[in-house]
């Protein structure tokens, strides 16, 4: 019975990690920025196929292949770097104070582009390049075997969780992020720079986002779609955690990949309705997610 | 020091402050007497840069202010309490009034220094300093926003209706403080509202009266000051 159960728990925690690292981001922005981001699924995607090419393009030059590791983290960053400052400051920012239904539009608009954009840079075929989970091998205990490659996603997604809550609570940026969070008016009033704050935190959630992708382009591929399937499933994350809520979409994240996994094993044929099932019976119970209250909204 | 130069709001189209103009000196309590809806709240706002000026000017000595966003004002050393203290409750009593030290990258003596100052003035905000700012009454919760406006006013000090809601005892006790803080910061520039002209009778040096968003001329108030003074 364990040889079946142990593979199916890993299989959905780290199915779990890699909708976390989406939903986390989306999560992070809404509670900054206020403005729920259409578009963060592309960022996911966008991060996999940028991985997807620089690790190809290391296999095609025979360079280290330990490299793809780095290729990983690296493409995050500069997803981050080009597209959290290039979005925040050249459209996001004008939807702030605006309603919801317009920033809704507007990010959905970007989406579109976003989508189009990858079609034509890095064309409809789906890419697959599996050497970082390759290298990584896989572990046989008791006769089970197990990818290490899921465990890194696993263990991944815990140090994010955890450098997260470090940062909000123990750094001078985390303090200065909580304060705009609470109160964006009196944030400005005791010197605080919010715009400087959106920026890093947009940032911020662009790389989660991008380095979500990065790690699940050599366990699944990547191919067009993915963008949109992401951004559902990490919105239906970040519902059942509560908007804004770390920990929240950690526990939801889980919930989820496993009602996933769950359904793949038993019932093949609702595996993708069982994410929606299980945000459905949460919401039900507790409208405002698992970790949110009325007031955390702060809409 | 700080001079507002027929300063004009408006508030969903609505002109909330006509032309108002004004000045804050050094050294001097100014208190902005009117009643609720006559713009005091609006213009400390619109001297911190909450609220957008259809015309007019703020300036701080040669600063022009009005043009810059809200958060140069903390580093141009104005400190503003709001009327409704909005503390992040999560964090201690000492980390909300430690906050703008991190915002303007204040050095660790700087930090010790005016914490040192504010506890000096406010003991009891040094023995709730531990407490999360979530748990505090009302009253206290004031306190500790003036507490907070201190850290961050080298220069000025806008304090919206600190009287508002505060028991009679506590109202004593604030007013007191204010008294001490003039001893002890001489060199401040204090503008608060209220609603009451009584509250504020000891500690206003001067007194501006707004009403219908336009300052009425109150120099005759200056003046009676200047006799019981005598």
């Amino acid at each position: 019975m364990s040889n079946a159960i142990i593979p199916l728990l890993l299989d959905s925690l780290a199915s779990a990690a890699l909708i976390f690292f989406a939903a986390v981001g989306l999560t992070l922005v809404f509670s900054v920025l206020r403005v729920l981001n259409v578009a963060h699924g592309s960022l996911y995607s966008i991060g996999g196929y940028v991985a997807a090419s620089i690790c190809l393009f290391i296999a095609s030059r025979q360079l280290n292949p330990y490299l793809s590791f780095l290729a990983l983290l690296f493409s995050a960053v500069c997803v981050a770097a080009i597209f959290g400052p290039l979005i925040e400051r050249g459209l996001v920012r004008w939807t702030y104070g605006k309603s919801e239904a317009v920033q809704i539009l507007i990010t959905f608009g970007l989406f579109l582009i976003l989508e189009d954009l990858q079609r034509v840079v890095f064309g409809v075929q789906s890419f697959y390049e599996d050497a970082p989970m390759r290298l990584l091998g896989t572990t046989s205990v008791g006769g089970v075997v197990y990818l290490n490659y899921q465990i890194l996603l696993i263990a991944m997604a815990l140090l994010v969780v955890v450098g997260l809550r470090l940062l909000i609570n123990h750094t001078r940026l985390g303090r200065l992020i909580t304060a705009v969070v609470t109160d964006r008016e009196m944030a400005q009033s005791i010197g605080i720079d919010t715009n400087r704050i959106f920026i890093v935190a947009f940032s911020l959630g662009v790389f989660l986002a991008a380095l979500g992708g990065a790690l699940a382009t050599p366990t699944s591929g990547i191919a067009p779609g993915l963008g949109a399937d992401t951004m559902v499933l990490a919105f239906a994350v970040a519902a059942i955690g509560g908007l804004g809520q770390i920990e929240g979409a950690a526990l939801a994240s889980l919930i989820v990949g496993l009602a996933r996994v769950l359904a793949i094993y038993l019932v093949p044929s609702l595996d993708a309705v069982a994410p929606y099932a299980a945000m459905l019976i949460v919401l039900l119970i507790r409208p405002y997610g698992l970790f949110g209250s009325v007031t955390a909204r702060r809409i | 020091m700080l001079r507002l130069d027929k300063v004009s709001v408006s508030i969903e189209g609505v002109r909330v402050l006509r032309g108002v103009s004004c000045e804050i000196i050094a050294r001097k309590t100014t208190v902005l007497i009117g009643r609720n809806g006559a713009g005091k709240t609006t213009t400390l706002r619109a001297i911190m840069g909450l609220i957008a000026m259809d015309q007019g000017s703020v300036r701080l000595d040669a600063d022009d202010l009005g043009s810059r966003p809200a958060y140069t004002r903390a580093r141009a050393g104005i400190g503003y309490a709001p009327e409704d203290r909005r503390l992040i409750p999560e964090l201690s009593v000492e980390e909300n009034i430690r906050l703008p030290a991190l915002a303007l990258k204040l050095d660790r003596a700087e930090v010790a220094r005016r914490l040192d100052e504010i506890y000096q003035l406010l003991p009891e905000l040094h023995v709730m300093r531990s407490r999360p700012a979530g748990g505090v009454s009302g009253g206290q919760g004031k306190m500790v926003a003036l507490g907070r406006a201190l850290t961050v006013a080298r220069k000025v000090l806008l304090l919206d209706e600190p009287f508002q809601g505060l028991a009679p005892a506590l109202a004593l006790d604030y007013a007191r403080t204010l008294g001490e803080l003039r001893k002890h910061r001489p060199e401040l520039a204090m503008l608060i509202t209220e609603s009451s002209p009584a509250l504020l009778d000891r500690i206003a040096d001067r007194t501006l009266q707004i009403e219908r968003g336009e300052i009425l001329d109150t120099s005759t108030k200056d003046r009676e000051f200047h006799v019981a003074a005598i």
